[in-house]
Formats: C-alpha cells, sequence, structure tokens
C-alpha cells in the first residue's frame, strides 16, 4: 500500500527553536489518521510543510508519492482556524474554489451548502465559527483530493458543531474514499472518526499506528509492586505509577502476559494518548536533569 | 486566478475608476476655455522677440482664473497616485492574506503559489501604470497651452515649468509608469517581508518619497553627463545677481537665451580665463557698491566676466525620461523577482 505521508527525518526550525525534530513517519493510504499531542508539539508545522505552506529545514517530506507542492491539486487542506475571506459571499467562496481548482465538484459543493442551510449571499465574516468550518470543508472537499489534511479542524466549535461536523467529515470520506489527517489536542474528538493514530510530543512523534493495533498491543497491568525493570523483554513499559503495595504499568507488547500475579485490562485511546504524553513528559524532565 | 485578482481588488478598481472620471471632469470643464485664451494670446504663429512677452502675458492672464490651481492639483494628484498606490493596492496584497490567514486558503488550491503571485502582479501592476499614466495624459492634455507658452520662453507668477522641472518632469512623460510599477511592487514587497499591513504601508511610504526626493536632487542631473557651456552674462535670460559692499558678487542664471527648456543644474561667475570669481574687478566696484544691477552687470561684462553653466540641454529630455523610467522598472522587476523567490520557497 502507498503511503500518503512520509516523513524522514524532517524538521523545520523556526530561528532558533525546532518545531519540530526528527520526524520519521509513514501513514498508509485509506486511513482517517488522528494527529494529537499537547500545544505546541508541532503538529500545525508538521500539517503545514505537508501542505506545501512550509519548506523543511531538514529531512524531507512526501505527500502522496511526491512533493507537497508538486500535489497540490490532490490535497484537500483546512488551515488551522478555517481561514475563509470575510469580505467574501458563500456564493463568492464556491466560485473560488470553481476557479482554482480544475477537479472542482460544483453539484457536491452546492448540495453541501444547501444541506448546510448555508444562505449563498451570506459574506463569509458574519458567519458563525461553526459555518465557517464547514465552508472551509466544503472548499476542500469540492476539490476532490485524495488527500484530505485538517488542521484543529473542531478547535473553535461547540459541542454541537463539533459533532455535526465530524458527521459531516465522515460522510465526505465515506462518499469519496479518500484517506484523512486530522489533529487535535483532544483525543475524545479523534476517538469517533479516526482508525489510526499518530502522537506527536514535544516535536517528536512517539507512536503511531492503527488504532486498533494499538488497541491491542497495549495493555494495563496491575498487581503487586515491582520494579519495572524486572518484565520480560518484549514488554515496553510506556507509563508507571506506584503505591507502597501496587503498581500500575501500561506496556507496550505484541506478545501475550503471562505472568500470573498481572491483573490485565484493555486501554482506551484515551489512556494510550495520556501514557504516551506523561512519558515524554517525564523523558523532558529527565533530560533536564542531566543537563542542569 | 484571474476571476480571483478581479473579485479582491474590484473595489479599488471602481474607486479608481472613479477619481479618474472625477479628474476628467475638472479638466474638461476648465480645459476649453484655457484653450481658448492660449488661441487668443497670439502666441500661435508669432515669431522673435516678441513671443516670450506673449507667452508670459498669456501666463500671468492665467493667474487671475483658478487655472494654477487646477494645474497644481493636476501635479500633485499624479504625483501622489503612485504612492497611493504602492500604500493602498501593493502592501495589503499579501500582508492582509497573511493577516486573515486567508494566504493558507488562497495557496492550497490548485494552482501554484508562483502563478498566484504572477498574476496578481501582472494585473494589478498593470492597472496601476495604467491609472498613473491616464491621470498623467489628460493633465498634459490639459496643461499643453502652458507648456507651450513655457516653451516660447514665457515665465509664469507663480512656478516656471519648464518641462525638466522636477514637478513636471515627474508628472509628463513616461515616468509616471516607472514610478507606479514601483511604488505598487515596493508595496507587495515590503507586505511579504513585515507580513502586516499597516507597517508595511508605513516603510512603503517612507522609502517610496525618500527615493522621489532623491530621484530629481541627485540621481536624474547626472543620468547623463551634463553640458558646459560659458556664456556672456547678456545671454543668460532669466539671472539672479547679488553682492555685498565689498565687491563679493554671485551670479546665478534660471534659463539660458535661446534656450529656455534646457535644464540649469549649476551655474557661476567666471573671468575671461574660465575660473571662478566671486571678487568684482577693483573698476566695477564702484559700480557694485552705488549701482542698480544692470550697470553693474555691464560692468562686470565689459570687464570679461562670464557665467559658467552646467546643464541637460532640451534635446535630452526624452532620453532622460526613458532612462528614469527604465531604472524604476528594472528595480520593480528586480522586486517581483525577490517576491517569487521568497514566495516560492520560505513563506509560510
Amino acid at each position: 500500500m502507498t503511503a500518503v505521508l512520509e516523513a524522514r527525518g524532517l524538521g523545520k526550525r523556526y530561528r532558533r527553536m525546532w518545531a519540530l525534530a526528527d520526524c520519521t513517519l509513514s501513514v498508509p493510504a485509506g486511513h482517517v489518521v488522528g494527529l494529537v499531542g499537547p500545544n505546541g508539539a508541532g503538529k500545525t508545522t508538521l500539517l503545514n510543510l505537508a501542505g506545501g505552506l512550509l519548506a523543511p529545514t531538514t529531512g524531507t517530506i512526501e505527500v502522496l508519492g511526491g512533493p507537497p507542492l508538486a500535489r497540490l491539486a490532490r490535497i484537500g487542506f483546512l488551515a488551522q482556524h478555517a481561514p475563509v475571506y470575510a469580505g467574501l459571499s458563500v456564493a463568492d467562496h464556491l466560485a473560488f474554489g470553481a476557479h482554482l481548482n480544475p477537479g472542482w465538484d460544483a453539484g457536491l459543493a452546492r448540495s453541501r451548502i444547501e444541506r448546510l442551510d448555508l444562505d449563498p449571499g451570506q459574506r463569509a465574516g458574519t458567519l458563525s465559527g461553526g459555518q465557517r468550518a464547514q465552508l472551509a470543508l466544503t472548499l476542500a472537499v469540492a476539490k476532490r483530493p485524495d488527500l484530505l489534511i485538517l488542521d484543529e479542524p473542531v478547535a473553535s466549535l461547540d459541542p454541537l458543531a463539533r459533532r455535526e461536523f465530524l458527521q459531516e467529515l465522515m460522510e465526505a470520506v465515506a462518499g469519496q474514499g479518500l484517506s484523512v489527517v486530522l489533529s487535535s489536542h483532544l483525543v475524545s474528538d479523534l476517538e469517533r472518526v479516526c482508525d489510526y493514530l499518530v502522537v506527536l510530543v514535544g516535536s517528536r512523534v512517539r507512536v503511531a499506528g492503527p488504532v486498533d493495533e494499538l488497541l491491542a498491543t497495549h495493555h494495563l497491568l496491575s498487581g503487586p509492586r515491582r520494579d519495572p525493570d524486572t518484565l520480560p523483554a518484549g514488554q515496553r513499559v510506556i507509563s508507571a505509577s506506584h503505591t507502597d503495595r501496587q503498581s500500575t504499568l501500561l506496556v507496550h507488547t505484541i506478545d501475550p502476559v503471562l505472568d500470573p500475579a498481572w491483573t490485565v485490562s484493555e486501554v482506551d485511546l484515551e489512556d494510550l494518548v495520556l501514557a504516551y504524553m506523561s512519558q515524554a513528559a517525564a523523558g523532558g524532565r529527565r533530560h533536564l536533569e542531566v543537563q542542569r | 486566478m484571474i476571476w480571483l485578482t478581479w473579485r479582491q481588488f474590484r473595489v479599488q478598481a471602481i474607486t479608481a475608476a472613479a477619481a479618474l472620471a472625477a479628474f476628467a471632469v475638472l479638466l474638461a470643464l476648465t480645459g476649453p476655455h484655457l484653450a481658448s485664451l492660449y488661441a487668443a494670446s497670439g502666441i500661435n504663429g508669432c515669431q522673435g522677440t516678441g513671443c516670450e512677452h506673449l507667452a508670459s502675458n498669456f501666463l500671468y492672464q492665467l493667474q487671475a482664473g483658478t487655472y494654477w490651481v487646477v494645474y497644481l492639483i493636476g501635479v500633485m494628484i499624479i504625483l501622489f497616485v503612485p504612492a497611493v498606490i504602492g500604500l493602498f493596492w501593493g502592501a495589503p496584497m499579501v500582508a492582509r492574506e497573511i493577516e486573515t490567514g486567508t494566504h493558507h486558503l488562497a495557496w492550497t488550491q490548485s494552482i501554484s503559489r508562483t502563478q498566484w503571485l504572477a498574476v496578481k502582479l501582472a494585473l494589478i501592476g498593470l492597472a496601476a501604470m495604467a491609472v498613473t499614466e491616464a491621470f498623467s495624459l489628460m493633465q498634459g492634455w490639459w496643461a499643453a497651452p502652458i507648456g507651450r507658452a513655457v516653451g516660447h520662453g514665457g515665465s509664469g507668477p507663480l512656478i516656471a515649468m519648464i518641462q525638466f522641472s522636477p514637478l513636471v518632469f515627474a508628472t509628463h512623460g513616461i515616468t509616471p509608469l516607472g514610478y507606479a510599477a514601483f511604488a505598487f511592487i515596493l508595496g507587495v514587497t515590503a507586505g511579504v517581508l513585515i507580513r502586516r499591513a499597516i507597517p508595511a504601508m508605513a516603510v512603503t511610504l517612507a522609502i517610496f518619497a525618500a527615493l522621489q526626493i532623491a530621484t530629481p536632487l541627485w540621481i536624474r542631473p547626472h543620468l547623463f553627463p551634463p553640458d558646459r557651456t560659458s556664456v556672456t552674462i547678456d545671454a543668460i535670460s532669466d539671472i539672479s545677481f547679488n553682492n555685498n559692499t565689498q565687491g563679493v558678487f554671485r551670479i546665478a542664471a534660471g534659463a539660458l537665451a535661446g534656450q529656455p527648456d534646457a535644464w540649469i543644474l549649476s551655474s557661476g561667475a567666471v573671468n575671461a580665463a574660465g575660473q571662478p570669481v566671486s571678487m568684482a574687478p577693483e573698476a566695477c566696484k564702484q559700480a557694485l557698491i552705488n549701482g542698480s544691477g544692470p550697470s553693474a552687470l555691464d560692468c562686470l561684462a565689459s570687464h570679461g566676466i562670464r557665467v559658467a553653466v552646467t546643464y541637460q540641454p532640451a534635446s535630452r529630455y526624452w532620453a532622460l525620461e526613458w532612462t528614469e523610467t527604465a531604472i524604476y522598472l528594472a528595480l520593480a522587476s528586480a522586486l517581483a523577482g525577490y517576491c517569487f523567490w521568497r514566495l516560492g520557497r520560505r513563506l509560510s
């Protein structure tokens, strides 16, 4: 299967600060990929690099098998905060899409606008946040892209608009069979729609893979207190918490956990993401201590 | 892309068209009467030295009416139009998109960023040049009688507007084309670099104004090596002379007889050997102290004092127009090239 997104040693530096460092990532086609990480993790930088809006400082990024700028016609891009032209009407935006994209699906765009009950004559500056996001999504989808990149598409929406937006997104995905990469700092947004997860913390990719595979290979172990270093070789501890008597570990392993001392329970996506985030945070702290 | 450029630019385009129309009405209301005054002045077809008086009479006659006001308004408009275009068309073109985040929308459509910039620069740049030149041509049509009167050696009551005067040179011929193109692209470039519209506008204004002041003062006089000549005092048709009681004097030429359109760059008194002098010969000191200008000048002339003049002859007018316009267009092209490079690979 070809990769929709392939990054090798990708890095982007702004003046002296690295917004993204040494990012190596391959996302196969046909997935709805959730890119999750705390604010400032480098999600927007990664997506802007994928959309050709930034040039890498180091490494390479390929989208749909080529450099992003050569794939613009096949990428639907919804930038952070869903920018639209405040002075142009909804109808103007559809004309904008039609004039700037040879593959423009006017019927799809019109029917989406009708279904969303947007007034074509209304200026985009007077739309609500949810309507604006929907208009921007319409522009991205009606381009008939093979890959849809959405940067925090629901961050500014209220819960109802959020659900409607994601529903619209899933319908568009089902109808067109496209690949999607969307970012969020909230796992709950992604849980419902994503089947592939990339966790980005501190400008580095911590884990990436299909959601079901991630859930199947991560386990929550609880049992009598013990040192995490004494676990079998195949088990990698992602996060650990201890009380006086008990240890709770989130481990990654492809083999079944056989030790009868453990009570094994399944993890959900939120546990998993939080574990990787706290691991990164702890790693960062250790790193700081060493420097001191 | 042409559609988008027009859609985003149409308010500015309509504003420019309205301003042009208003200016045209002003000129159309006053132009015919100005032309009839000129026809009645008898300058046309006159021969010899009397022309100068007829021309001056005509120019003084204009002072009574509103013509000088209209003339100056026209010249000021043509001077300011390129700056206004740079500020309001150029500076916000990219900066406003970046400020509102819409550059991420515009630059992720199927067309390349280079194409986006190329179409915008070409269409709006051509509009800038067309609008500015339209103002200039209309004003040139209106002011043609004044130009002809000045060409006949007439001097006006307020300003002697020979075609080389900074205000006339910069507002007629083809120089407005160069200024408009340059100011527009200067604004775009400032927007690309500063990424915020208002500061970009301020920088555009500062740089353009500085260049517009520097050009007539330090650049234009040196585009071609000036001619040098030394003439007798009576060959200066517009002379300024002052002296003190110690016999120190200064002569400056305003215009050369027979070459009323020549652009005098510098002038000063020289002795028969061609060396600059500021002290009158002993024989003339008394005339300087007692006498009025003419007798002092006669004395100086009879003692071999001449006037050295550096100037650009009127025949070089179009060569200078073309050269200066070419320089501004070259600067505009260089800035445009920089914008393409910068937007093509660096900006987000």
